[in-house]
């Protein structure tokens, strides 16, 4: 047996009174991929902290190619070979392209051959099948695009260990196969991929090994081919989950809602039109870049439409502000939870009365306190957000729970259309099973609900009608009967033979 | 125009509106004042601007790091009077060596902020200003409220000012102008070439990418803050060659003009973006705006400090608005 080439002995760490990891101990061999899965809080994170130097181990070790080495820094792991990209991707926006690829590459020396630096990365882009300039500066780059940078910016780094931080979590079927390409083709090479990720089919498509960890603790490292879904799911929540992917309760449509033609915003998408129920969910579906948040950034105000109409409740509205939105009755739950969602260092209750202050107030406008109290406590319990009381900081919740409490703050407004953007992106199986009950359950309720996901089994087991979006335009609209993941994907991708269907 | 506008990045957009902006205030005086398009100008501005040109090179630094550093008008100011301590005492001193001496003083002051800012984890913006202060009242304290007067100067520093360097046509290049522009030229090619001072610009775009690229923050902050005050040193020769009276407001208010030309540079006060080019130009107009009031009786020379102040607010407001739009146009721009 050869020897690992990255072994971790023991490793304890605690945060305060937190204990994060228990008596870790992993082997991962050179050309592997070593799945890793667990819940949120299982202790991922601070798994990977550890390896990449950015957290120390409080007791253990850590062994790469069989040598003791302590990674004291981000700098020392790159050192000793091990990389990781992450789920949301770090790139330097205002530097470019190549730049942000050889940025931590020590070995190219103090000045700056800038030809030969945009040649060396042409060559480590070209063979990751993504077409980008390597000149032009990151902002403005897609999450994919960016996640492109970052893998050729660990290839720079001749890695031995590439980490990758549920890389797929808001990437498009298309560009998910290219990413499971890329690991092959390193894993060909010699390289040890630690792959993280909530989505078990692509774990079954690209895995060797599969260590499960819960509740920081090691549970099992089994090859792939001893294990079953359920078997995993069962370790990872430590119970028997009933099948995760809800199939989806006929909903008997009421009245249309929401009525849109020909919605256009100048140079991002055209001609969208469609019709939203009460108690309805539809699905936006497509590949990353298809424009279905900018859609639904229109529908909320925040890019106001240059033509079509909109239609609520038979009522003809211009929506040109996202307080306008919200007087209507629409509100949007953003893929985004840290930048756009969530006030990270805010408490939990202040996050859920953000967005209705207004009802709270007392005299002079003061706010009531515990009348805001109370209105968290009763999501808290509603939405099974785990945390012993709504004083906690939302920063330091698991991003199920993030999710929650921003979903919870948008219920409060008491919408009658709710837009979810990527509701379960990042967050684990149990959480993310909850997520899709409360949105059925919502959706009994008369809620019209629009989903764009990226997931495409969620799509499947959410919608009763399927968008399907591709480049800016309408690709066609699917009833969930007729919707099976080949031909979401063939619209999406914009195949031939799906267009006639489809009409 | 709109093809032009997507096409050209917005950086290179910002330097042609700032150099229309120069040549349009310069316009602008010439007919307002007589003879102002002489050498006799071109000579005021240039020496005034060599002083604040150093100052704004080391802000530029900070900023592009998402720092400020508000105290470097009170290091200009201490290193100047130090200096002119020193030369007074020991005259013989060779005059590299005196340059060295006033950044190697200037840089121990900005360490101090630095330190503080870098590893005690406080707002650049309240460090700076604490020392704003500080090295202020230590100035006050140190000089005992006396007064550095040229006649206690070796004669080179006193000659300095007017020593010429080179000419073209009738207008002279000085000593210290050139000085000024080397040291601008020397950051920007680092800037540019060399790869520890491209972290400044890492730091600023993104510091929790940098920390993940193994970059050591903190220390690149430091040397940030280093580097300014090492740059106010100069400044601080600069203005006591340029001087030779140093009193206890030496350098006062400085910090203002210096921000002044970084930000109408067009150094992005968030950080990651700003070039050498911007900051020189930026020194120049602010320099031109701030020299030519006073000779303009329209307005009296009290209003020069609203100026400034007015112009670095024009010029974030009208950088926001215009990124914001070009951001919409290249949308639009796309498939």
């Amino acid at each position: 047996m050869t020897q690992p080439v990255l072994e971790l002995k023991g490793l304890s760490k605690s945060f305060a009174a937190t204990q994060a990891l228990k008596d870790m101990s992993l082997a991962v061999m050179p050309g592997e991929v070593h799945a890793i899965v667990g819940e949120n809080g299982a202790g991922k994170s601070t798994l990977i902290k550890m390896m990449t130097g950015v957290h120390q181990p409080d007791t253990g070790t850590i062994l790469v190619d069989g040598q003791s080495v302590t990674l004291k820094s981000t700098e020392a792991a790159q050192d000793a070979g091990i990389a990781a990209i992450y789920q949301e991707p770090m790139v330097f926006p205002d530097l470019n392209v190549a730049e942000n690829i050889f940025i931590s590459n020590r070995s190219k020396g103090r000045i700056m051959r800038w030809s030969e630096i945009y040649a060396e990365s042409d060559a480590l882009i070209a063979p990751l099948g993504v077409k980008l300039d390597v000149r032009r500066a990151a902002s403005g780059l897609t999450l994919a695009e960016q996640q492109t940078v970052e893998i050729a910016r660990a290839l720079s780094l001749k890695v031995k260990v590439l980490i990758m931080d549920e890389p797929t979590a808001s990437l498009s079927a298309h560009e998910v196969a290219r990413l499971l390409d890329i690991a092959r083709a390193l894993k060909a090479q010699g390289v040890a991929v630690i792959y993280i990720s909530h989505r078990l089919d692509e774990i079954f498509r690209i895995a060797d090994r599969v260590t499960v960890i819960r509740d920081g603790q090691h549970i099992s490292t089994k090859p792939i081919a001893e294990v079953t879904e359920d078997g995993l799911v069962k370790d990872m929540v430590g119970r028997a989950l009933e099948s995760f992917a809800v199939k989806t309760a006929a909903n008997p449509h009421g009245e249309t809602l929401l009525s849109v033609k020909n919605l256009t915003c100048a140079g991002v998408f055209q001609n969208i039109s469609f019709d939203l129920h009460k108690g309805e969910v539809l699905c936006f579906a497509g590949l990353v870049g298809a424009r279905r948040t900018d859609v639904a950034l229109t529908l909320f105000g925040i890019a106001p439409a240059t033509e079509g109409t909109i239609t609520l409740a038979g009522q003809p509205v211009r929506i040109t502000t996202p307080q306008q939105a919200m007087d209507l009755g629409i509100a949007y739950v953003s893929e985004d939870r840290r930048k756009l969602g969530l006030a990270m260092p805010l408490s939990i209750f202040a996050n859920i009365s953000l967005a209705s202050l207004k009802k709270l107030l007392k005299p002079f406008g003061l706010i009531d306190r515990q009348a805001e109290s109370a209105m968290a406590e009763t999501y808290r319990k509603r939405l099974a957000i785990r945390s012993p009381d709504t004083r906690v900081e939302v920063g330091k919740l698991s991003g199920g729970n993030q999710q929650k409490v921003m979903l919870a703050k948008w219920l409060e407004t008491k919408p009658r259309v709710l837009i979810f953007d990527e509701p379960t992106r990042g967050i684990d199986v149990g959480a993310k099973a909850e997520v899709h009950a409360i949105i059925r359950q919502l959706a009994s309720e008369g809620v019209a609900i629009l989903v764009i996901s990226s997931d495409l089994p969620e799509v499947l087991a959410l919608a009763d009608r399927v968008l399907v979006m591709r480049e800016g335009r309408q690709a066609g609209i699917l009833p969930i009967e007729d919707a099976t993941q080949e031909r979401v994907i063939a619209m999406a991708a914009g195949q031939a033979n799906a267009e006639r269907p489809a009409a | 125009m709109t093809g032009l506008l997507s096409r050209a990045s917005p950086q290179t957009l910002r330097l042609l509106a700032l150099a229309l902006a120069l040549l349009a205030t310069i316009l602008f005086f010439a007919t307002q004042i007589e003879g102002y398009l002489s050498p006799r100008m071109f000579n005021r501005i240039s020496t005034s601007a060599a002083v604040v040109l150093p100052l704004a090179v080391g802000q530029a630094i900070v900023i592009m790091t998402r720092n400020i550093d508000l105290s470097v008008g009170s290091i200009m100011g201490v290193v100047a009077y130090m200096a002119g301590q020193s030369l007074s005492a020991m005259p013989e001193m060779h005059p590299v060596l005196a340059v060295l001496l006033c950044m190697a003083i200037g840089a121990g002051f900005g360490a101090l902020n630095g330190i503080i800012i870098a590893f005690g984890r406080v707002p650049s913006i309240i460090v700076t200003l604490g020392t704003l202060a500080l090295f202020r009242s230590f100035l006050v304290e140190w000089s005992d409220a006396k007064t550095i007067t040229t006649a206690s100067l070796p004669q080179w520093l006193v000659d300095l000012p007017s020593a010429n360097a080179f000419s073209i046509g009738d207008l002279d290049v000085r000593v210290t102008v050139v000085l000024a522009l080397a040291a601008c030229l020397v950051t920007g090619l680092a800037l540019t070439f060399y790869r520890p001072a491209r972290r400044f610009y890492a730091v600023g775009s993104n510091p929790d990418a940098a920390v993940m690229a193994g970059i050591n923050a903190r220390r690149v902050v430091l040397s940030a803050f280093i580097l300014s005050g090492a740059f106010a040193g100069l400044s601080g020769f600069l203005f006591l060659a340029k001087f030779g009276n140093i009193t206890v407001v030496a350098g006062l208010g400085f910090e203002l003009k210096a921000i002044a030309a970084v930000v109408v540079g067009g150094v992005s006060i968030m950080g990651g973006t700003g070039s050498m080019i911007g900051v020189l130009m930026g020194a120049l107009l602010v320099d031109t705006i701030d020299n030519s009031l006073t000779r303009w009786a329209v307005v009296s020379e009290f209003w020069r400090d609203a100026l400034l102040g007015g112009l670095i607010m024009a010029a974030v407001t009208l950088d926001t608005l215009a990124s914001r739009q070009l951001t919409r146009l290249r949308k639009g721009g796309q498939p």
